[in-house]
């Protein structure tokens, strides 16, 4: 690696291990720092309550001038993440600003499991069957959650 | 005179050669990779890197402060253009548009409290322990760290040394440690010796061993003999702590000790059963929630089960044997004969005003659930009528279109045959031929004019049509909902 760690990046993950997310984690790879495993809880009260969502999250060479890359890796049912899990979120594309930080990313990730957004759709089926029938929809949730998203041991 | 020239144009460049290496062995301190000393307020921190400001400007439009070099560069990575006013963007802890200004304001007070700042030298790992002001960082590396390289004192000899140890002469000549037999100059010896050595042990703080550097946190973890650990069974009750090999001659004989494994082992099968009754009560819910769904779609098939239920079920309305006196004789005029009658689930009703009662309490049931179904089928089949509407609508506006393009066409075929008509019999009105042309074309242009009515009248039927389905769907809906109200109403 040509460059070293920026110290922000130490910094951030240091106060992510140290100062937790309450239903957040993030660790990164042993042998990539820009690499981390990211767990997200369903919050509590939304049809995702009781889930645990991994996701994967990279920081690009250029972080934090850009946004980091981010994406679901359990399946979930959400108007605004399409099937492969990638998320359909401003502040990770256009709304982007260096003063975020890898912490108010995934809170924002899991506001938006707690309002999601069918107006802004990402995952046209999904978002069509919200607005339809949205009790459908939020069972569907909740049963795509029990499926998918529950420890299996 | 020009040998003098000569003589100091050569030494000109011995110099610039030696500060180009000088530099290229020692780049400029980067102020965001040291470490510092004390701790610092937050405030002073860079919402970009997250470090002390470091050329601090603060924006004009916002009051936000930025390093220049941080505002610049995420600038940069933003789809702006060029402009000849500098650098601009969004401010990133506030997107209030804002310009860099070729002298952008600087807050003195901020840059003097981040140069006061206390910071290790970047050579710490080296061995420098100066702890220095971060705006002094740069000269104490530059003119007094004894861990700057620097050129070889000795002649001939360009390769760098640290400062402090110039005076030695030149120290470039192959030795080997020690320890471990490793080849390297002798410059360089100090440096291996104090981190990287395999071989050099250390002696241990507390119980005085020698230990290889590598394997310190290990031993003053298990191994040391001076730490005392706690039994394995701490956590089930025994108290004892002992070091070494006391500690373990007790782990043999403590019966706490031996069953703690075992009892992790049962708290993590618990825990992994607790995990599963949680997973397969969710799963219950899920199936619950379903079946309540189907049953309560099923339900408007099997009111003969309700009926039943309503029957077995005890009456609303107040019961004789419940009631104190003067209601009970009040309610038993008119049969004082079914007074004693037994509480049996063929006949709990203390007199016919009763069963009358019970009978209008469960029609009303019954009445509230049909118009319940009733307005369901009313949403349901609105919902299909506007469908059925909206599909109709599109499809007839598709052909309306259809049809202009038709009558376009019909029109400017038309106007092109009556235009060769009239060119026909303007010249050669008397040609055998042309006529026959003309009463072809007179006929045809009849026969278009003809299909051009019958297309008008398509159209004007269609848009009837249109109007029809949908006056007839508002005048559906609007029956079915003055239906609903009227058995509303009724209730
Ligand atoms: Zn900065
Ligand atoms: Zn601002
Ligand atoms: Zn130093
Ligand atoms: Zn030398
Ligand atoms: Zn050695
Ligand atoms: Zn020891
Ligand atoms: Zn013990």
């Amino acid at each position: 690696m040509a460059a070293p760690l920026p110290k922000r990046i130490i910094k951030e993950t240091e106060r992510l291990q140290n100062e937790p997310v309450p239903g957040i984690s993030a660790l990164p790879h042993d042998d990539n720092a820009r690499y981390f495993d990211v767990m997200v809880e369903g919050p509590g009260g939304s049809c995702y309550e009781g889930g645990v969502f991994n996701l994967e999250l990279f920081l690009p060479d250029d972080y934090p001038m850009t946004a980091p890359k981010i994406r679901f890796l359990t399946r979930i049912y959400h108007p605004n993440i399409d099937r492969l899990g990638r998320i359909c979120l401003d502040v990770l594309k256009n709304n982007w600003s260096p003063a975020l930080q890898i912490r108010t990313i995934l809170l924002s990730i899991q506001a938006l499991l707690g309002a999601p957004n069918p107006e802004d759709p990402l995952n046209e089926a999904v978002a069509k069957q919200w607005k339809e029938n949205q009790a459908e929809a939020i069972k569907t949730a909740r049963e795509w959650t029990a499926l998918y998203a529950t420890a299996k041991k | 005179m020009q040998r003098l020239e000569a003589r100091r144009g050569v030494e000109e460049q011995h110099f610039l050669a030696r500060r180009a290496r000088s530099h290229s062995y020692n780049p400029p301190v980067d102020l965001r990779l040291v470490d510092y000393v004390s701790s610092y307020d937050p405030n002073l921190m860079c919402p970009i890197c997250r470090c002390p400001f470091v050329d601090p400007v603060v924006l004009a439009e916002c009051g936000h402060c930025f390093c220049r070099e941080c505002i610049r560069q995420s600038w940069n990575t933003q789809t702006t253009t060029y402009t000849p006013h500098g650098p601009h963007g969004d401010c990133p802890s506030c997107r209030t548009p804002a310009r860099l200004r070729p002298r952008s304001t600087t807050n003195n007070i901020l840059i003097n409290m981040t140069d006061e700042l206390i910071v290790r030298c970047p050579k710490s790992d080296e061995g420098c322990k100066a702890e220095v002001k971060r705006g002094e960082v740069q000269d104490h590396v530059n003119i007094y760290c004894g861990f700057t390289l620097v050129e070889c004192g000795a002649d001939h000899c360009e390769l760098p040394v640290r400062r402090k140890d110039v005076a030695q002469g030149c120290l470039h000549y192959g030795v080997s440690c020690l320890s471990c037999r490793k080849e390297l100059d002798k410059c360089n010896l100090d440096c291996h010796w104090r981190n990287d050595c395999p071989a050099r042990q250390t002696e241990c703080a507390v119980c005085k061993s020698m230990v290889f550097p590598r394997d310190l946190a290990e031993h003053s973890s298990t191994a040391c003999a001076a730490i005392s650990v706690p039994c394995p069974g701490a956590a089930l009750g025994c108290s004892n702590r002992s070091t070494g090999a006391q500690a373990r001659t007790h782990a043999d004989t403590c019966m706490l000790a031996k069953l703690a494994p075992i009892l992790t082992t049962q708290h993590e099968r618990l825990e992994e059963q607790e995990a599963a009754q949680k997973q397969m009560s969710r799963k219950l819910e899920v199936l619950e929630d379903g079946f309540t769904t189907i049953q309560s779609i099923l339900s408007p098939f099997s009111s003969d089960n309700m009926v039943d239920k309503l029957g077995t079920d005890p009456a609303p309305g107040p019961r004789p044997t419940d009631l104190p006196g003067p209601y009970s004789a009040d309610f038993d005029l008119d049969a004082p004969a079914s007074f004693s009658a037994p509480n049996t689930s063929a006949g709990p009703y203390a007199s016919p005003l009763h069963h009358l009662l019970h009978m209008h309490e469960s029609l009303r049931d019954e009445i509230s659930r049909i118009s319940s179904a009733l307005s369901e089928l009313d949403g349901r089949h609105s919902m299909q009528n506007l469908n059925e509407n909206l599909r109709t609508r599109e499809e007839i506006s598709y052909i309306g279109a259809q049809l202009g393009g038709l009558q376009r066409q019909v029109h400017w075929l038309t106007s092109a045959q009556l235009h060769r008509q009239q060119a026909g019999r303007s010249p050669t009105p008397g040609s055998a031929t042309s006529a026959g042309t003309a009463i072809t074309d007179a006929t045809s242009g009849a026969g278009v004019e003809a299909a051009l009515g019958a297309v008008n009248t398509a159209a004007t039927a269609l848009r009837g049509a249109a109007r029809m389905v949908n006056v007839g769907g508002r005048e559906a809906s609007g029956m079915r909902r003055g239906a609903s109200e009227e058995g509303r109403t009724k209730l």
